[in-house]
C-alpha cells in the first residue's frame, strides 16, 4: 500500500485487458477479409468474434521497496497482469506507470538456447534479460555456484537433465539486476532443497530493498514474503491490503476453507525456515 | 527512469529513441544466431563458402558452358558468383527474416524489446556470410586474374540498398506470418520470383530497352549490375538504374517499419 509522501514504484489505474475468444485475433480468414474490405456482407453472417476482459479497473499502488503478492485462481488474471507490466502485451484500458527498470521473471529459461552451454546461457540469457555486461561478469560466479551444475558448465544445455536446467535458468533470473522484480510462479523449480534455497534468495533480494510483484500459489512464501496483497477473481480487484487479510479472504472465499485456515498458513510461514 | 503503459493507438510512433535505448539486445540476438549456426556440423562456417562456390560450378557448367549465356565479356564462372555471392545472404535474410517474429515466439512472450529488432538481428548476421562469400569470390578472382576498379569503393553502399530492400520486405511478411501463416508457404515460391526477376544468372542487358526502367524497379538490379561494373568492369549503370534501386529500397524499408509497428502490439496475443 502506498501512503503519501513515498517514492511510487508502480500505479496503476484502471487498466483492463480484453481478448478474442474463439479464433486466434485477426486471424479471420483472408477471404472473408477481402469481402469485408470490399465492403460486401459475408455469405453466412456470423457471430462477431465473442471477447473477454481477462482483466478490467485494476487500481492499485506500490511504492518503493515494496513487495506485493497476487493472488487468485487460474485464469483469475494474475498473468495477464505481469504480462501488461512487462510491456509483453498491451492493456485495452487503463494506464500503467512504473518508475525504475524492471526485470520480468516470467519463465526460466528465457533466451536459453538448448545448443549453447551452460556458460554461454548465462552470458546470452543474462544480456537478453537487460544486464550489461559488467552486471553479468559480477555475478557470473554467484550464478555458477548457485545453480550447481559443476562441471557440466562447458556442456550444451540440451544435454542437461531437466532439473539440471531449470536450476541453472533460475540461478541466470534471479541474480538479474532491477530496480523492480515481476516473479511469477517460478519458485516452483527442482526439489525440496533447492526450492528452499530459491526462497531464501528472493528474501534476501527483497530485504536489500528491491520492489516487487510477485504471483504465487503457494500462500506460505506469499505470507513470508509480501507487505501486501491484491486478490483477483475473474479479472476483477476484490482485496488489497494487508498480506495476511488478503490470505484471508482468499482462503474462505475462493477455496471455501474456514476463516481458521488463514492461521495455519501464517504459522507455517512463520515456523518455515527462510 | 518512468515507463508508462498504455493502450497502443492505431498508428504508434517509429520508437526511435526506444531502439536506441534496447540497441543491446539487437547485438545479443545476432551474437546468439551466429554461436549457434555453425554449431555441430563439420566444417563449420566453410559452408558460407562452399554453397555459392558449388552453386557457381553447377550454373557455370549449365548455363555458362552448355547454354552459353552472354556475360558481359568476363568468364561466366566471376560473373554468376558476383550475383550468388549477394543473392546468397538476401535469400536467407528474407527466409530467415520472414520467419523470425514467429521463430522466436518464446522472447515475444517472455521479455519486452522493440520487437524489429528480431528481423534487423536476422539481416545483421548476414553480414558475416556476405564476408566468407566476398572470399571466396576473391579466391575466384586471384583464379581468373581480374583486378577490381576503383568503382569497388561504392560495394557498400550497393550491398546497403540490397539489405534495405531485403529488411523492407521481412518487415513485410514476419508482421503478416504472425497472423497469417501463409507467408511461410509463400516463401520458397517468392524467393525464386525475386531470384529470377534479378540479374544472377543472366544479364540485365538482355532486358528489351523499354522495360529496361520497371527492370530497374527490383533493387537487386542495381545492387548485381554495381558489384558486376566494379569488381570485373562490366559496363557501368545508368543513372536511373542507381536512382529507382535506391529509392525503392527505402520505401521497402520504411513501409515495412511502418507496418511493423502497426502490427507488434497484437504479437504476443497472437503469436
Amino acid at each position: 500500500m502506498m501512503t503519501l509522501g513515498e517514492a511510487p514504484a508502480v500505479r496503476v489505474r484502471g487498466l483492463g485487458k480484453q481478448y478474442q475468444i474463439g479464433a486466434a485475433p485477426g486471424s479471420s480468414n483472408l477471404y472473408e477479409r477481402i469481402g469485408a474490405f470490399l465492403g460486401q456482407k459475408s455469405r453466412a453472417p456470423r457471430d462477431p468474434h465473442p471477447t473477454i476482459w481477462a482483466l478490467r479497473d485494476i487500481d492499485f499502488a506500490l511504492s518503493r521497496g515494496q513487495v506485493m503478492g497476487i493472488l487468485g485462481r487460474n485464469g483469475s488474471g494474475k498473468s495477464t497482469l505481469m504480462k501488461i507490466l512487462a510491456r509483453i502485451t498491451a492493456p485495452t484500458e487503463g494506464v500503467a506507470e512504473i518508475y525504475g527498470r524492471v526485470g520480468a521473471l516470467l519463465e526460466v529459461g528465457t533466451g536459453f538456447h538448448p545448443e549453447l552451454t551452460g556458460r554461454e546461457n548465462i552470458a546470452l540469457s543474462g544480456a537478453i534479460l537487460g544486464m550489461d555486461r559488467h552486471d553479468i561478469a559480477k555475478v557470473q560466479d554467484q550464478i555458477i555456484e548457485f545453480s550447481e551444475i559443476g562441471k557440466f558448465l562447458d556442456t550444451p544445455v540440451k544435454y542437461y537433465s531437466s532439473g539440471m536446467f531449470l536450476r541453472l535458468a533460475f540461478s541466470v533470473s534471479i541474480h538479474l539486476e532491477a530496480e523492480i522484480l515481476l516473479v511469477d510462479e517460478v519458485l516452483a523449480v527442482g526439489d525440496a532443497a533447492f526450492q528452499l534455497k530459491c526462497q531464501q534468495r528472493i528474501r534476501q533480494a527483497v530485504s536489500e530493498g528491491r520492489t516487487a510483484l510477485f504471483v504465487s500459489h503457494n500462500l506460505v512464501s506469499i505470507a513470508a514474503l509480501c507487505d501486501s496483497a491484491i486478490v483477483l477473481d475473474q479479472g476483477v480487484l476484490r482485496f488489497n491490503g494487508p498480506t495476511a487479510e488478503a490470505i484471508d479472504v482468499y482462503t474462505r472465499e475462493f477455496l471455501g476453507m474456514p476463516s481458521g485456515a488463514r492461521g495455519v498458513v501464517t504459522v507455517a510461514a512463520a515456523s518455515a525456515p527462510v | 527512469m518512468k515507463t508508462l503503459i498504455r493502450p497502443p493507438t492505431r498508428w504508434p510512433g517509429l520508437a526511435l529513441r526506444e531502439l536506441w535505448r534496447y540497441r543491446s539486445i539487437c547485438m545479443v540476438l545476432v551474437r546468439r544466431s551466429l554461436m549457434v549456426r555453425y554449431r555441430q556440423t563439420a566444417v563449420g562456417a566453410a559452408w558460407a563458402m562452399l554453397q555459392p562456390l558449388s552453386l557457381m560450378l553447377v550454373f557455370t557448367v549449365f548455363f555458362g558452358a552448355l547454354v552459353k549465356v552472354q556475360s558481359e565479356g568476363i568468364p561466366y564462372a566471376v560473373f554468376v558468383m558476383i550475383g550468388l555471392t549477394i543473392w546468397q545472404v538476401v535469400g536467407k535474410v528474407l527466409n530467415e527474416g520472414s520467419l523470425s517474429v514467429v521463430a522466436n515466439g518464446a522472447l515475444v512472450n517472455k521479455i519486452y524489446f522493440p520487437r524489429a529488432y528480431i528481423p534487423i538481428a536476422s539481416a545483421l548476421g548476414s553480414l558475416v556470410d556476405l564476408a566468407f562469400g566476398f572470399l571466396a569470390l576473391s579466391a575466384l578472382l586471384v583464379v581468373f586474374q581480374i583486378i577490381p576498379g576503383w568503382p569497388i569503393v561504392l560495394a557498400p553502399l550497393l550491398v546497403a540498398i540490397a539489405l534495405a530492400a531485403v529488411t523492407g520486405v521481412s518487415f513485410w511478411l514476419s508482421a503478416m506470418n504472425v497472423t497469417y501463416r501463409d507467408v511461410a508457404q509463400l516463401l520458397p515460391f517468392l524467393t525464386q520470383m525475386w531470384m529470377f526477376s534479378s540479374p544472377i544468372l543472366y544479364s540485365s542487358s538482355i532486358i528489351p530497352a523499354q522495360f529496361q526502367p520497371l527492370y530497374w524497379l527490383n533493387p537487386m538490379a542495381i545492387t548485381v549490375d554495381g558489384l558486376r561494373w566494379g569488381i570485373a568492369g562490366t559496363p557501368a549503370p545508368p543513372i536511373e538504374e542507381w536512382l529507382e534501386g535506391i529509392i525503392v529500397a527505402a520505401v521497402l524499408l520504411c513501409s515495412g517499419y511502418f507496418f511493423f509497428r502497426h502490427r507488434e502490439p497484437g504479437f504476443s496475443d497472437t503469436v
